[in-house]
């Protein structure tokens, strides 16, 4: 279970958002580098920094060194998102009198470095490091530095430093997002090296293995595998730990997605709003492991990891609530050992008040619970034991139910609304169609109560549907037999996301379209590379926006 | 006056100790000359606050500025050539910049050896002539360039005591002892070490003796010379030179140093604005140094018109 995980979703969500009305408000800035870390410094402030936002000076508080100062729009929408001061703030980036300023600055509560000259933060977190040794204080510094800064020679000098003196009170993550300034970062200055001598590649893991490093290579986009390596580095003793998050440059917004050009660039004020809804745009696929044929559930999991889902959907029948039974806690407890990927689990049982403990301490990381089996009083509870354990909030609602009055009051904080397209119960049933004019309805009323969770679609979710369910407002789509019944799981979620990829494209356009028209139209897609030129192009003429 | 020979280096050595028992914040940062600058014994006293990070001045200073943000007094030395000409990119953004509230920069003192022409044999490549320049435009950054082994070890105690990056430059060779145990020094106040009429003579490091002997030479020919010990580069001591252009007329400035943008450059600035004088300055004009040995040590000065004899006739030259 990954503590926070859908806190650390929505908040990075928020982040990249601030990170790009802020540059875009200054007028310049590094968009790129401050949004291939957004998760890593999510899971950083929700899950393992000690601070205090009102005592940014407190001297029990743990160190984040951003030494890749750049980044800087990506740390001070966390630090206005924990607190340290409003988000409101954020306008000032880059402006005369603010302590905002282009680099991190002491200025700036709860900066610790000033960044901006590259390679120097590795030694000075090694200084501070020392000093907690010194003091015999548990302080932990979590420093991030760059790839394009891996150029710098300083970075290799303080690497031998950390081991000589087995600094083992520091967690480096390198955001290994492929890109710097000028170019790939493989092109100007190659960290993975191929030796032609003796036609064996050495990568930069393998460098910092060399140097005595305790190297962990993860997906620096994926929350539970940042969290869990930070855990790792923090068992580790006698070594220090170097986190290769890799990463993608200006992840969430296509047109800047490793691409050079938007290392230093500010988006212009006129795509905003498209970028806001692509950002929104962003989904998970959910596979349901008791569809499909075969009942080795550890077997499907291995499957969906492979195929790069997003997170596993369990689905918890009691035999009460619903007919049919499943498996209970017992059973998602024996399968967290197995892998990292968030558990989406629902809960189609009676009375889940009695059990939540039971399914917290399995691993969950979102309980859904039906609203036909709940009331205010027992909901509220649910809600606030899964707040206080960090887990994620799930509220499901059967095809003839309706969002219940009761449920209101709890939106703001739920993670997600798991509406139900079939009744529960079995797997292999058909989408009920008028789900879609529902799921549209609620979502207004959702957006007047501060929703600001996922809705999942639950229930015979398939090429033919996914479609309609994205635009009708779903983010997150439960695959049953379309996914997991079928002969490759991997070739089936890739169809599952491009379908999705193609309904996003759609939806930028006609948002460009609304605002623009076929100015803006064209503008958006001129901001693409060639190839996704022609593919927006075709879709725009379709469309009849061109 | 004493002509006993003492190391500058042994005296921080030993201040250094000294203060480390009595302050525990104390830490000590070397790279590869911590023997050469006698702060290894400090290492083998208190073996949890000396660290030793190898030949990485960029890396040994910026561990010093972590070090110091954890609260840390951090002493960081090596030869004068690794620090301001190598790693002025780390003092500046590292040390020099980072500012909380009132404290401006991070608590780090750089203290350095073999400073000047003077190192000698090493050569042209060991002989930084250019540190002055390049640390007095350093915002918040503090510039001592003492004159003998007892104002190293009373610097080195006000330096650990006072908040802030500071940048003392020390030489390699021993030098005669020109104060007493009981002499006061103060940041940014400069020290008249003899008083005169008809000219100033502004110096710093093992300039101070050369422009006492000089002093001594042109009393001879009934010139009167005051003596300002300038070990405070910066801040500068504004008032006593204001007085000495308006009481002496004329200022000489000598420096173990580029004559560009050096301590006498800064002390023209602060005559500019205050009572403008004639100033001459005597230092390294433009150029590098080279090799000799310590016996040939006179050559070079002599080469570079920074001895005594020297320094006596630019103010005879001066005043005709």
């Amino acid at each position: 279970m990954t503590k926070n995980y859908y806190l650390i979703k929505k908040t990075a969500l928020e982040a990249r958002k601030l990170i790009v009305s802020c540059i875009s408000d200054a007028g310049s800035g590094h968009p790129g580098g401050s949004l291939s870390m957004v998760e890593i410094l999510g899971c950083l402030f929700h899950n393992h920094i000690k601070y205090d936002p009102k005592k940014p000076y407190w001297n029990k508080r743990d160190k984040l060194i951003l030494s890749k100062g750049h980044g800087s729009p990506g740390l001070f929408s966390y630090l206005a998102i924990m607190g340290y001061f409003k988000t409101s703030q954020l306008h000032t980036f880059r402006k005369f009198g603010s302590i905002l300023q282009g680099h991190p600055d002491l200025k700036c509560p709860g900066v610790e470095f000033c960044g901006g000259s590259l390679g120097i933060g590795l030694s000075f977190s090694i200084g501070d490091a020392l000093a907690a040794k010194i003091d015999n204080s548990d302080r932990h510094i979590y420093t991030i530095i760059g790839d394009g800064e891996s150029n710098e020679g300083q970075i290799w000098e303080a690497a031998m430093t950390a081991t000589k003196y087995q600094i083992d009170n520091i967690t480096v993550i390198l955001d290994r997002n492929y890109v710097q300034q000028d170019s790939q970062t493989e092109d100007v200055m190659p960290l993975d090296i191929h030796s032609k001598n003796n036609n064996k590649t050495y990568t930069v893991s393998d460098k910092w293995r060399s140097f005595g490093w305790n190297v962990i290579d993860i997906d620096g986009h994926k929350i539970e595998q940042i969290d869990k390596a930070i855990k790792e580095s923090k068992k580790t003793k006698n070594a220090p730990t170097i986190i290769i998050a890799h990463t993608i440059k200006g992840k969430g917004i296509k047109h800047m997605e490793q691409n050079p050009n938007w290392h230093g660039q500010a988006p212009k004020h006129e795509f905003l709003p498209i970028i806001s809804t692509e950002l929104e745009s962003q989904f998970m696929i959910s596979p349901s492991i008791i569809a499909g044929s075969s009942i080795d559930l550890e077997h499907k999991i291995k499957a969906c990891k492979d195929a790069k889902a997003d997170c596993i959907h369990l689905d918890v029948m009691d035999g009460i609530f619903v007919k049919n039974k499943t498996f209970d806690f017992k059973k998602i407890k024996e399968l967290r050992k197995i892998t990292t990927l968030p558990f989406d689990v629902h809960l189609m049982i009676s009375n889940p008040l009695t059990h939540m403990k039971k399914y917290i301490d399995a691993g969950s990381d979102i309980i859904s619970v039906h609203a036909e089996s709940c009331n205010e009083s027992s909901f509220g509870e649910i809600h606030d034991i899964l707040i206080n354990n960090n887990v994620g909030i799930g509220l499901a609602i059967n095809p003839d139910t309706q969002l219940p009055k009761w449920s209101y009051k709890f939106l703001p904080t739920i993670n997600q609304l798991v509406i139900m397209s079939v009744f529960p119960g079995k797997s292999g049933q058909k989408y009920i169609e008028s789900t879609h004019s529902k799921t549209q309805k609620i979502i207004k009323l959702l957006s007047k109560h501060k929703f600001g969770g996922y809705i999942e679609a639950d229930g015979g979710i398939c090429n033919a549907n996914l479609r309609q369910c994205f635009i009708d407002g779903a983010r997150v789509f439960v695959g049953g037999n379309a996914i997991m019944g079928q002969t490759s799981v991997k070739n089936a979620i890739l169809e599952f996301k491009n379908i999705i990829f193609n309904t996003i494209q759609n939806l930028l356009l006609s948002k460009a379209n609304s605002i623009g028209g076929k100015d803006l139209v064209t503008k958006w897609i001129n901001l693409h590379n060639e190839e996704k030129t022609t593919l927006l192009n075709n879709i725009a003429t379709d469309l009849r926006y061109l | 006056m004493n002509t006993k020979l003492t190391d500058m280096r042994t005296a921080y050595g030993n201040m250094l100790i000294k203060l480390g028992k009595s302050n525990k914040k104390i830490v000590v940062v070397g790279a590869d000359t911590t023997n050469s600058l006698k702060i290894s014994s400090f290492g083998k006293i208190f073996q949890d606050r000396f660290f030793n990070v190898g030949i990485a001045e960029a890396n040994l200073v910026s561990i010093a500025a972590g070090l110091s943000n954890a609260g840390k007094v951090v002493f960081a030395s090596t030869y004068a050539i690794f620090v301001p000409g190598r790693c002025v990119d780390q003092i500046r953004n590292a040390i020099a910049y980072p500012s909380r509230d009132k404290k401006k920069g991070l608590n780090v003192k750089l203290v350095v050896s073999h400073g000047g022409i003077s190192v000698g044999a090493d050569g042209g490549s060991h002989q930084q002539l250019e540190d002055i320049a390049i640390m007095r435009t350093i915002p918040n950054m503090r510039v001592l360039i003492p004159a003998d082994s007892i104002s190293v070890s009373e610097l080195t105690y006000i330096m650990s005591k006072k908040y802030g990056p500071f940048y003392m430059r020390m030489s390699r060779s021993k030098t005669p002892i020109i104060y007493n145990n009981s002499q006061k020094f103060l940041i940014g106040k400069g020290i008249t070490l003899r008083d005169g009429t008809d000219c100033t003579i502004a110096a710093c490091g093992i300039m101070v003796k050369m422009a006492l002997d000089a002093a001594r030479l042109l009393q001879k020919d009934g010139i009167s010379c005051r003596i300002i010990d300038m070990f405070s580069i910066k801040p500068l001591d504004e008032k006593i030179l204001e007085k000495a252009a308006r009481e002496t007329g004329l200022i000489i400035t000598c420096e173990e140093h580029n004559t560009m943008a050096g301590m006498g450059s800064a002390i023209c600035e602060i005559i500019a604005d205050t009572y403008p004088v004639p100033i001459r300055r005597i230092g390294i004009k433009d150029q590098f140094g080279e090799s000799v040995r310590d016996h040939e040590m006179p050559l070079l000065f002599k080469k570079h018109k920074l001895t005594s004899n020297d320094i006596a006739s630019k103010v005879k030259e001066v005043r005709k």
